[in-house]
């Protein structure tokens, strides 16, 4: 019952927020072409914004996926933690501690840098 | 049932995005003036005027947008701070949606906000918006770590991914003491999540408005409701994290609830006045190098916390 009500909430203030946009929208003409230019400052635009850029995190977010399926371990072991106790305590650590030796090992390697 | 379940849910959490929206709109502004920016009009009026003027405003649209995801971000922003908002409880059964896990739940709303503040900067197809939106990426990716282990933190004494639970494990103290690091880390994480302050690199002024350079009218609107709205919902998931939620003596519950999410508002919005911008690529190595191990540490501190 309350992820019916969340869905609700979901679609509710979706719908609010496209309404308060598609309401006053609905008859403005649209601006000229060359009012449609991207701003940038004055200059003129030589390129589309969509071309191929270089993702320098991109290793980064790699190393979060490692931490992301971590996580997904962390949500049942931080209900059963006090009930399992210390061995719960020791198990994450370790888990953690190789994690960690994945920070330090992309730090050296400059992935926090954007070279 | 149907009243009970569905729309005084809906009710509350409405009536929270929009006071809440305007809360922050008036304290921001007070605080502005306070540190000597010139006002111009009443600070109580000048939030609903600026509404009413952006309402009527002309929507700007650049040459050849991806329409849908444009119009869907605002909104679906909106529609994220509106989940957060309906998470946080307050008082022990004054709760939108007590969700047995809310704490997930939040989680994943962090999370989705990289995805759609992300999209409204790729989707107006003009490079501001497109390096506001690349930017963010990295910083989003770099919070959501530590906002996850501060919030496992939290979940550790209360045995519970709920947040309900959370606050009730907070009878004794409140997590603010009995964990010192997890509230100075989680409001980091706070204004990176709306970029506000220091942590806005999406919608900065060195990028003309970043993200949001390329709109105005009617989605320029719903983007900053969005963003003061997400505002309010992180102040009340904190508050109720950290500060012992409706817990407190005297006054009734949600009272305090509502006095400690004003409290969390007013010293992020500070915060947001007072910081200089941090440059992102030093950004994510501060986070990944100093702030994550930090969160670890909060982590360790709390684990042997809920043992002793």
């Amino acid at each position: 019952m309350e992820l019916l009500t969340l869905l609700f909430i979901l679609l509710l203030s979706l719908g609010a927020g496209l309404l308060v946009q598609w309401l006053p929208m609905r008859h403005q003409p649209m601006p000229t072409y060359p009012q449609r230019a991207p701003f940038l400052g004055g200059g003129t635009p030589d390129s589309h914004a969509w071309s191929r850029y270089h993702v320098r995190y991109y290793p980064m977010t790699l190393l979060l996926i490692a931490f992301e399926m971590e996580m997904m371990f962390m949500y049942p072991w931080a209900v059963v933690f006090v009930e399992t106790g210390m061995k719960a305590m020791m198990e994450m650590g370790m888990f953690l501690a190789i994690l960690s030796v994945g920070i330090v090992y992309a730090w050296r390697e400059g992935v926090f840098k954007w070279q | 049932m149907f009243l009970n379940e569905l729309l005084l849910p809906v009710l509350m959490v409405t009536f929270m995005l929009t006071v809440g929206a305007y809360v922050v709109a008036v304290l921001d502004r007070l605080i502005a003036g306070a540190f000597g920016a010139p006002q111009a009009g009443s600070v109580w009026l000048a939030p609903m005027a600026r509404g009413a003027w952006l309402m009527t405003q002309h929507a700007n649209a650049t040459e050849a947008p991806d329409w849908q995801a444009w119009r869907l971000a605002p909104a679906l922003y909106l529609a994220l701070a509106a989940i957060g908002l309906a998470v946080v409880p307050w008082s022990e059964s004054l709760v939108a949606t007590d969700l047995v896990t809310s704490v997930v739940l939040w989680g994943s709303v962090e999370a989705l906000a990289t995805v759609v503040i992300f999209l409204h900067g790729w989707s107006a197809n003009a490079l501001l918006p497109l390096i506001g939106g690349y930017r963010y990426v990295a910083l989003g990716l770099s919070y959501i770590l530590i906002s996850m282990f501060v919030l496992i933190g939290v979940a550790l004494p209360a045995e519970s991914l709920q947040f309900t639970q959370v606050v009730a494990s907070q009878e004794a103290l409140w997590n603010v003491l009995r964990q010192p690091l997890g509230l100075p880390l989680f409001l980091i994480v706070g204004l990176g999540m709306t970029f506000w302050g220091p942590l806005n690199l999406a919608d900065s002024a060195d990028l003309a408005g970043g993200t949001a350079s390329e709109i105005s009218g009617p989605p320029r609107l719903v983007w900053d409701v969005a963003r003061a709205a997400m505002l309010v919902a992180f102040s009340g998931v904190a508050a109720s994290a950290f500060l012992g939620g409706w817990l407190g003596p005297w006054l009734p519950g949600p009272l305090w609830m509502a006095i400690k999410m004003l409290a969390v508002l007013l010293v992020l919005l500070l915060l947001g006045r007072l910081l200089p911008r941090i440059a992102p690529e030093r950004c994510v190595t501060l986070m990944w190098v100093v702030l994550l191990p930090l969160s670890f540490l909060d982590l360790v501190w709390a684990g042997i916390g809920a043992l002793l």
